[in-house]
C-alpha cells in the first residue's frame, strides 16, 4: 500500500466535496444549531429537567390562598416568589383561567395533628410554560409545610433516617450536568456518524456511477482506494468536533482537555467509520447499505451507551476534568476493536479486488 | 382513466423493484439486527445507560454515606478518615464529615451538590416508605387539579405574562365565575394503596418514565395525589416526544424515495421509464404512491399502538405530503450520494425545527397553532380544534407541497434529470422550466403569488426564532430578515429571466416584468391572508411581516420599488449585481416598514 496512493484519493474525495459544497452546507447547518444555542439550551435544559426554569424568573407570582388559616399561609407572606390573596376558591379559580393568578391553593381545617393527613388541594394552569415554573416554586414551600407538620408528629415516627446537614442554599443547577453530561458527548460525536455515513455514499458511489472501472486501471489499487476514503473521512472527524469544542467555548462553556477528548472521538470514530465501510463494500448500493448501517448504529451505540466507562463516557469525565487513567485502557480496548475492523476490511477488500480482476 | 391504469402500473413497478431489493441478503440481515436490538435495549434497560458516570468527586468518613450513594454511578466515592479528608480538600467536589455536608467552590461542586440533595432526599423517603403510621411520616398531601386557559396572542405584545397583577388588591375575573365545589378534606384512597404509590415512585426512574408517561393516554386510576417531594412539574415540552415518535419514521421513509428518484438518475436509468407514453405527472404520483401508502401505515400503525384517537393523522397527512414533495426535488436536485445526505440531513433539521418550536407553545400561544403537531399535542389531552384551526396550521404545507410537485413534474424530463450541473444553476433551471418563454410576465405574476407560501413558512419559523428574544432585539431582527426573505422571493424570478436571456430587460419589459411581480405578490399575500392569517397578523409582529391589510397601492408600491432596485442592479452589472441589489432593496423595505408602521421615524 503506497501513502501517496492513498492521499492522491483522500485529495480527490475532498475536492469532490468542495465542489459540491456539501461541506458549507454542513457547516451551515452546524451555524444554524448555533445561533439557536441559547434558545436550545434553555429549551433543552428544561426538558432534561423542568425545575430548572426556575431560576430563569425572577417574578413574584399572585397565589389566591382559600380555605382554612393555616401555618402555609405564613409561608407564602414570607416568600419573596409570592404575592398572597385570600381569596373565595370560585372567584379564586375563575381568576386563574383568566391568567390573573398563577395558581390557587386550597387548604381544608385539619389540625397539624390530626391523626389522618392534611390534604391541599392546588389549582395550576394545565402544560403551560409558567405553571411549571410556578410549581417548582410552590414545590418549596410545600416541602416546608411537610416538615413543619412531620415535626409535629414526630413522636408518631418510630425509625429516624441517617441525618445529613446539607447547606442551606447552594449555588450550582442542572444546567451543568445537561451541558457536560448530555450536550457535549452528543454534539462532539455526531461528526463521526456524520462521517460514517458519508463513507457508505463514497464506496457505493464508484459501484453504482460504473466509475470503479476506470478507478482500477489507473496504478491505485483498490484497497487503496478503499483506505483512500476512509482517511477522507477520518479526518472530517476531528475539525468538526473540533469546530463544536470551539463554539460551544464561544458560548461560555469550559472544556477541559479538548486535545483529548478529540482524541477520544477520531480513535472511536474509526470503528463507525470501518464499520461503514464494510457493509457498503458488502451491499454496493447505498439505499441498503444506508438502511442496515443506521440501523446497527442504534445497535452498536446503545450497546455501547450500557457498558461502564464507554468512549462516551469518556468524553464527559475528560470535559468535566475527572477522567482518570482509565482512559487509556478504554482508549487501548478502543484501538484492539479497530484492529479486527481494519483486518477485516482489509481482507474483505482483497478478496473484492481479486475477483474482479480474475472475474 | 387511462392517467389512473399508468399510476397503477408505475405504483407496482415501485414496489417489486423495492422489494426485491430488499430480498438480495437484505432481510437476513435486518432480523439479525432486529433481533440484537431488542438484545440490547434489554441489556441497557438492566444495566443502565452509562453516560454521566465518575463526572463528580465525593469523600466521606462515614460507611453509612457512602452505602447510600452506592447506587448513584455519577458519584467516584472514597471512603477515608476526618484527617486525611481535610488533607484532601481540594480533590474532591464534595467532602461529607460527621454529618455535615461542605461542598466545594467550582462549579462543578454545585451540581454535585444538587446531585447529592436528591440522592438524599430519595434515601430519607424509602425509610419513610417504611414507616407504621403513614401519615406520620407523610402528613402532607396536594391534590393537583389543572384549570384550562387560553392566552390570546395580542396580550403577549409587550413579551409579559399577563398575571402579572401590578395592584394591591387581589385580582377580578371578567367573566363569569363558575361555582367551585370545596374540595374534601380526606383521601378518598386506603393507606395500603397510598404506600404501594410510595414505593412504586421511589423506585422509578422519574427522567424516563416522565417522558413515557406522555404516550400513555390511560392516566392513572389513583387520583393525583401526592406528596411534596413527589410533586414534578408538567412537563412543557410534550411535543418532543411526538417528534421522535411520529416524525422520525417519514423523514426515515422518505428517504427511500428520494433514493428511488435519485436512482432512477443513476447512469440514465430512468430512460425506460420516461421514453414511455405515460405523462410525467403520472410517474410521479405513481413512484410515490407506495411511500405515501407505507408512511400512512406507519403513523396508523403508531397511533393504534399508543391507543390514540385516529383523528391524529388528520394533521399528519400534509407533513407526510410536504416530506415527499420535498424528497421528490431532493432527489431530482443532487448529483450525488454525499450530496443527497447533506441537503436531506439539512432540510430534516430545518423541517424538524418549524414543526417543534412552536408547538412547545400549545396551550399558551395562538402561534403554537402554525404546526400540524400542535394539533397531535391538542388531540392527546383531549382538546378538540376546529376546522379552521386545522386549515390554519396545514394549508401553508398543502400549498408549498402542491408548488413544489408542480416544479418536480415540469422538471421531470431528460435535460433536466440526467444533467450535471451545479446545484444552484440546476435550481435555476428548474424555475426557469415553470416560466415559458413566451408568457414571461404572466408566469412573474404567478410565481410571485406562488412564493408567498413558502414566504410565510421561512418568515414564521423567523418570527417563532425571534420570540425568545428581549423585545427591541426581535423587532430589529425579524425586520431586517422579513424584509430580505421577502426580496429574495421578488428577486428571484426575474434573475432567473435575465440569466437566461440577458436582452430580455429593454427598458419597457423591466417596468412590465418588475410590475407583474409586484402584483403577483400583493395578491397572492392578501389571499393568504384573508384565508388563514388573521390572527398574527393584527399583531405588531404580524404588521412588519406582512404589511397591514388596509391601504393597497402602498404595499405595492413598495414591492415594485423593491422589484426594480434588483433589476436594475442585474441590468447594470449582470450577475454580480444581485446580491447587491438585495441588500439596497432590503433596506428600502425597512425604512418603510420603520416609517409606516411602527412610526418611529418622524
Amino acid at each position: 500500500m503506497k501513502s501517496r496512493n492513498l492521499s492522491i484519493i483522500a485529495k480527490k474525495e475532498f475536492q469532490g466535496l468542495f465542489n459540491e459544497r456539501t461541506i458549507l452546507l454542513a457547516v451551515l447547518l452546524q451555524l444554524f444549531i448555533a445561533l439557536f444555542s441559547s434558545f436550545l439550551m434553555v429549551g433543552l435544559t428544561s426538558m432534561y429537567d423542568p425545575s430548572s426554569l426556575s431560576q430563569y424568573s425572577h417574578f413574584r407570582y399572585s397565589v389566591g390562598y382559600a380555605g382554612n388559616d393555616s401555618e402555609m399561609l405564613s409561608y407564602l407572606q414570607d416568600s419573596r416568589d409570592f404575592r398572597v390573596f385570600k381569596m373565595n376558591l370560585s372567584t379564586a379559580v375563575a381568576a386563574l383561567g383568566e391568567r390573573k393568578l398563577a395558581a390557587v391553593i386550597y387548604v381544608p381545617d385539619t389540625a397539624p395533628d390530626a391523626q389522618g393527613p392534611v390534604k391541599i388541594t392546588l389549582y395550576t394552569l394545565e402544560n403551560d410554560l409558567q405553571s411549571a415554573i410556578v410549581d417548582v416554586k410552590l414545590k418549596d414551600i410545600f416541602l416546608q409545610y411537610e416538615t413543619y407538620l412531620r415535626q409535629v408528629r414526630t413522636v408518631r415516627i418510630t425509625e429516624q433516617p441517617l441525618p445529613l446537614q446539607l447547606p442551606p442554599s447552594n449555588s450550582g443547577d442542572d444546567f451543568y450536568e445537561f451541558v457536560y453530561g448530555l450536550l457535549i458527548p452528543l454534539l462532539v460525536f455526531m461528526p463521526a456518524i456524520i462521517s460514517s455515513a458519508l463513507i457508505i455514499d463514497m464506496i457505493t458511489e464508484e459501484y453504482q456511477h460504473d466509475t470503479l472501472e476506470t478507478l482500477i486501471s489507473t496504478p491505485v489499487t483498490f484497497t487503496e482506494m478503499i483506505w483512500g476514503k476512509v482517511l477522507a473521512c477520518e479526518i472530517l472527524v476531528p475539525v468538526q468536533a473540533g469546530a463544536w469544542l470551539i463554539l460551544l467555548m464561544i458560548n461560555g462553556i469550559a472544556i477541559d482537555n479538548a486535545p483529548l477528548i478529540l482524541l477520544q472521538v477520531v480513535v472511536s470514530s474509526l470503528i463507525l467509520i470501518l464499520l461503514g465501510a464494510l457493509t457498503a463494500l458488502h451491499y454496493r448500493e447505498r439505499t441498503a447499505a444506508q438502511f442496515i448501517f443506521s440501523t446497527a448504529l442504534v445497535v452498536v451505540i446503545l450497546f455501547a451507551l450500557s457498558l461502564p466507562a464507554n468512549p462516551m463516557n469518556q468524553l464527559t469525565r475528560l470535559a468535566v476534568g475527572t477522567a482518570g487513567p482509565e482512559q487509556w485502557a478504554v482508549l487501548a480496548a478502543t484501538i484492539a476493536i479497530i484492529v479486527v475492523l481494519a483486518y477485516a476490511t482489509q481482507r474483505y477488500a482483497e478478496r473484492i479486488s481479486r475477483k474482479s480482476h480474475s472475474g | 382513466m387511462g392517467t389512473l391504469t399508468d399510476i397503477r402500473t408505475i405504483a407496482r413497478w415501485e414496489v417489486k423493484k423495492s422489494l426485491t431489493m430488499m430480498r438480495r441478503d437484505m432481510l437476513p440481515l435486518a432480523i439479525v439486527l432486529f433481533v440484537l436490538l431488542v438484545a440490547v435495549t434489554g441489556f441497557s434497560a438492566r444495566s443502565g445507560l452509562h453516560l454521566q458516570d465518575g463526572m463528580y468527586r465525593i469523600g466521606v468518613d462515614d460507611p453509612q454515606v457512602a452505602q447510600l450513594l452506592e447506587g448513584d454511578a455519577r458519584f467516584t466515592v472514597y471512603q477515608l478518615d476526618p484527617p486525611t479528608l481535610s488533607a484532601n480538600r481540594d480533590a474532591f467536589d464534595i467532602v461529607v464529615s460527621g454529618g455535615i455536608v461542605y461542598p466545594g467552590t467550582s462549579e462543578r461542586a454545585g451540581a454535585a451538590e444538587i446531585a447529592l440533595e436528591r440522592d438524599y432526599a430519595k434515601y430519607v423517603n424509602s425509610v419513610y416508605d417504611n414507616e407504621t403510621d403513614l401519615f406520620a411520616a407523610y402528613p402532607l398531601w396536594i391534590d393537583t387539579q389543572s384549570v384550562k386557559s387560553e392566552l390570546d396572542f395580542l396580550s403577549t405584545q409587550g413579551g409579559q405574562y399577563v398575571s402579572a397583577a401590578p395592584n394591591r388588591g387581589p385580582p377580578v375575573p371578567q367573566g363569569e365565575v363558575k361555582e367551585i365545589p370545596t374540595p374534601s378534606p380526606t383521601l378518598a384512597v386506603s393507606e395500603d394503596t397510598l404506600r404501594s404509590q410510595l414505593v412504586q415512585s421511589n423506585a422509578k426512574n422519574t427522567q424516563i418514565s416522565r417522558y413515557m408517561d406522555v404516550l400513555s393516554t390511560t392516566s392513572s386510576t389513583m387520583g393525583n395525589f401526592e406528596t411534596p417531594s413527589q410533586l414534578s412539574p408538567p412537563l412543557p415540552f410534550d411535543s418532543i416526544i411526538l417528534v421522535f415518535v411520529f416524525i422520525f419514521p417519514l423523514y426515515f421513509t422518505s428517504q427511500f424515495f428520494m433514493m428511488s428518484i435519485m436512482g432512477e438518475r443513476i447512469e440514465r436509468k430512468g430512460e425506460i421509464l420516461l421514453s414511455t407514453p405515460v405523462k410525467a405527472s403520472s410517474i410521479i404520483i405513481g413512484k410515490m404512491l407506495p411511500y405515501f401508502m407505507g408512511m400512512l401505515a406507519i403513523c396508523t400503525g403508531l397511533t393504534l399502538y399508543l391507543k390514540a384517537p385516529l383523528l391524529i393523522i388528520l394533521p399528519l397527512i400534509p407533513v407526510i405530503v410536504f416530506f415527499l414533495a420535498n424528497a421528490l426535488l431532493i432527489g431530482m436536485l443532487s448529483r450525488s450520494f454525499k450530496e443527497l445526505s447533506f441537503i436531506s440531513i439539512f432540510f430534516s433539521t430545518v423541517a424538524t425545527s418549524y414543526l417543534f418550536f412552536p408547538s412547545i407553545f400549545a396551550n399558551v400561544h395562538v402561534i403554537s397553532l402554525i404546526s400540524p403537531l400542535t394539533l397531535i399535542v391538542l388531540t392527546m389531552q383531549g382538546t378538540a380544534w376546529t376546522l379552521t384551526d386545522y386549515l390554519y396550521s396545514t394549508s401553508l404545507f398543502w400549498l408549498t407541497a402542491a408548488f413544489l410537485f408542480y416544479i418536480a413534474a415540469k422538471n421531470f424530463k431528460e435535460e433536466r434529470l440526467f444533467s450535471e450541473k451545479n446545484l444552484v444553476t440546476r435550481m435555476r433551471e428548474f424555475l426557469s422550466e415553470i416560466l415559458p418563454q413566451k408568457h414571461p410576465f404572466i408566469s412573474l405574476f404567478l410565481l410571485a403569488g406562488c412564493s408567498i407560501p413558502f414566504v410565510f413558512m421561512i418568515q414564521m419559523m423567523c418570527l417563532v426564532l425571534f420570540f425568545n428574544l428581549p423585545m427591541p432585539y426581535s423587532l430589529i431582527g425579524l425586520l431586517l430578515l422579513a424584509a430580505l426573505i421577502e426580496e429574495i422571493a421578488k428577486g428571484v424570478g426575474i434573475y432567473t429571466i435575465f440569466v437566461r436571456n440577458p436582452s430580455f430587460l429593454s427598458g419597457r419589459n423591466l417596468v412590465f416584468a418588475c410590475g407583474a411581480t409586484a402584483l403577483g405578490f400583493l395578491v397572492g399575500e392578501k389571499l393568504l391572508l384573508f384565508v388563514t392569517l388573521a390572527q398574527i397578523s393584527d399583531s405588531v409582529f404580524g404588521s412588519i411581516l406582512f404589511l397591514s391589510l388596509g391601504s393597497l397601492w402602498l404595499p405595492l408600491l413598495l414591492h415594485f420599488v423593491g422589484v426594480l432596485i434588483v433589476a436594475l442592479c442585474l441590468k447594470k452589472w449582470g450577475k454580480a449585481g444581485f446580491a447587491p441589489g438585495l441588500a439596497i432593496a432590503m433596506v428600502v423595505h425597512c425604512l418603510y416598514n420603520l416609517y409606516f408602521i411602527l412610526g418611529w421615524i418622524r
